[in-house]
């Protein structure tokens, strides 16, 4: 784990000095006097510094992970692919694939219940979490029960 | 004038009814529920909740969020026990002793131990919330735009420091970055829309409760699915109801573990976990069985549990008199309030001059029935911690999807919670705490607002920001905050000590 940390720290550390840089060119580019308040009270004065003070941090972790011991800084192709080939990594992928997927449905013409109770059944047959006829009526059960319990007992839209 | 532990009792009554008490216990046994389950917080519990309760009367919502907060951290101990795993991240030190009494066959006792020590820990905590926020509002109303200003600073820094412990420059980058998330949109002096790049739900900003539920809730959801753990409870529970004598033998660690719960939990962000690890470091430290922690102590697991729920009340005190909230899950209760049209802070003693003996009284049903619900149907809760992953994470995924959707009805806000959930997700994953970026969020506002009012107030002159008396308090806390962390700093501190402590062993011989 500390091993990895250097190669972690140096690339989040770029990272957040890119963010840092990026905020402050961009308060510097906001109104100096907008709507006639003054200087002092410009709407990039906070933003600024947080900026200035993110950028300092990102830089000190990028530095401080070059000087430390741990693993190299460059990526080798072989770490790519073991990562990509790693079945914790095409869990996670397809976790968020069928969320992205789920959240793109909502909100549309496809009423709540019936995507709810798709993306379930998929999630937990996909996962191996139960099997196939529990799945489906686990997750028929569920849709119609959040459905019912926030939409009518708790007045709450659904989206 | 009327005292306080009558206004606590008036209060106390006016809870007193079927509803609300109805209210109470399901929502406690809710809150247990979401403790219990690994991967589910008090913090992700509570966002949900706000959502849900968002159209119920004010008084009934916040209650229901407290008994989901006092539930939750108490609820956790249980997993810890049984599974050696912490339902929250509050219960972790719980394991360490716990899991090993379960091993052992004494899990009931284990239970039934962890819950009074939580119960007890909640009602110091309360107490001490309800003798000290009047007085701390009294000092905050001495706080002007100048010293909330560092007030925020020093929250981000002091909570990166804590919850960050190998390496705080982590922490305190989450914390900037989350001051700097609740600066998109619209800021409140000239209305002025920043970093929202033309789009029109940007202007708006980045809701609260979506981003705690996608750093909490959904990065919890990836993390779970990534890697399925299959739950092995020892299901021979045993005695529940603790002994007396255990309780009464270990009275010093319980008002310990309490001071320094109510203690942690006033430091702005830290929380209950911190509070947790200190009480156990403390009551192992002063134990005279320490080799015994580690191996099934019952001191151990006692202090963890109370300084964890101490630490609640110690986490609502900065909430009421500041507006700046103790842990992630006060966090998430100070917006509750907000959005109850309750604004704490120093003027709430003028405002809702009740608000305090309110929330005491409501802490004290969420303890009692907390306790109640921990003590009985042990067997049938064990049950839920048999539920696999595979098929509670989706269904979290979409309580967590109407949670962020509620509030405002934006689809808009599903996709932050997304957004913040990834950011979450590989915040764990690179060792950056999650509290430090949600304390930013909260406090982000209160920075920026103020320092401008403060500079538009002297006409720009920031010779005050420096020369008031609490802000040059507040500076020399972030300072000292920073310099101990710095290496050559802290060595050379350390060498200053001993050379002064060998000048006064010179002089005494």
């Amino acid at each position: 784990m500390d091993y990895e940390l250097r190669r972690q720290d140096f690339y989040s550390g770029l990272i957040i000095a890119a963010i840092g840089l990026f905020i402050v060119v961009e308060s510097w580019r906001m109104p100096r006097h907008f709507q006639n308040w003054p200087i002092y009270a410009a709407p990039g004065i906070v933003t600024g510094l947080l900026g200035l003070g993110l950028l300092g941090m990102g830089i000190t972790l990028t530095i401080r992970s070059i000087r430390r011991q741990g693993a190299p800084l460059a990526f080798k192709r072989s770490d790519i692919l073991s990562y990509l080939k790693d079945t914790k990594t095409h869990r996670l992928g397809l976790m968020f694939a069928l969320s992205l997927i789920y959240c793109l449905f909502l909100g549309h013409r496809l009423p709540y219940i019936i995507v709810t109770a798709i993306y379930l059944a998929i999630a937990m047959i996909t996962f191996r979490g139960t099997g196939p006829i529990k799945a489906v009526i686990i997750s028929a059960m569920v849709a119609i029960g959040v459905a019912l319990v926030f939409n009518r007992l708790f007045l709450i839209p659904l989206p | 004038m009327e005292l306080g532990p009558l206004l606590i009792f008036k209060e106390l009554v006016k809870f007193i009814s079927p509803i609300i008490l109805f209210h109470i216990f399901w929502s406690t046994f809710v809150g247990m529920i979401i403790g219990m389950l690994p991967g589910l917080t008090a913090t992700m519990g509570i966002a949900l909740l706000t959502g849900l309760t968002f159209g119920m009367e004010p008084r009934i919502a916040i209650i229901i969020l407290i008994c989901v907060y006092v539930g939750a951290i108490t609820g956790g101990s249980r997993s810890a026990i049984l599974l050696n795993i912490p339902g929250t991240p509050a219960n972790a030190a719980a394991c360490l002793d716990g899991y090993p009494l379960a091993q052992r066959g004494e899990g009931g006792q284990a239970i039934g131990l962890a819950a009074t020590a939580s119960f007890i820990g909640t009602i110091f905590g309360l107490f001490c919330m309800a003798f000290f926020t009047p007085y701390l509002g009294k000092i905050a109303l001495e706080f002007h735009s100048w010293e909330f200003f560092w007030l925020a600073i020093f929250g981000i820094i002091i909570c990166g420091n804590l919850t960050a412990p190998t390496d705080p420059l982590k922490g305190w980058i989450a914390g900037f970055f989350g001051l700097l998330v609740s600066l998109v949109g619209m800021e409140g002096i000239a209305a002025y829309s920043r970093f929202s790049f033309g789009f029109d739900q940007m202007k708006g900003g980045f809701a609260l409760i979506p981003v705690l539920v996608g750093v909490y809730g959904i990065a919890e959801v990836f993390g779970g699915m990534r890697e399925i753990i299959l739950p092995k409870v020892r299901s021979k529970v045993g005695r529940i109801i603790p002994r007396a004598r255990d309780l009464i033998n270990h009275y010093r660690h319980i008002l310990r573990s309490g001071v320094i719960g109510v203690i942690v939990g006033a430091i702005p962000g830290v929380g209950e976990d911190v509070a947790s690890w200190v009480s156990y470091d403390f009551a192992k430290r002063s134990s005279k069985k320490p080799e015994e922690f580690g191996k099934g102590s019952l001191e151990g697991l006692i202090a963890a549990e109370t300084g964890d729920n101490a630490c609640i009340g110690g986490a609502i005190i900065p909430v009421l008199s500041l507006a700046v909230p103790g842990s992630a899950p006060a966090a998430v209760l100070l917006a509750a309030m907000w959005l109850h049209g309750v604004r704490p802070g120093p003027l709430l003693m003028f405002e809702f001059p009740n608000y305090i003996w309110e929330v005491t009284a409501m802490m004290i049903m969420a303890s009692f029935a907390s306790l109640i619900i921990s003590l009985s149907f042990v067997k049938a809760q064990v049950k839920i911690l048999l539920i696999p992953r595979a098929i509670l994470m989706p269904i979290v995924f979409v309580l967590c999807v109407i949670g962020s959707f509620a509030i405002n009805a934006r689809i808009f806000d599903i996709w932050v919670m997304l957004g913040f959930g990834i950011l979450g997700y590989a915040m764990r994953n690179y060792n950056y705490p999650a509290a430090p970026l949600v304390l930013g969020v909260i406090l982000g506002d209160m920075a920026d607002v103020n320092m401008r009012r403060a500079l538009i107030r002297t006409a720009g002159d920031i010779a005050p920001f420096f020369t008031r008396p609490i802000s040059f308090i507040l500076i020399l806390l972030i300072v000292l905050t920073i310099m101990s962390r710095i290496k050559p700093f802290t060595v050379f501190l350390s060498a200053t000590m001993v050379k002064i402590g060998k000048l006064f062993g010179k002089q005494k011989h």
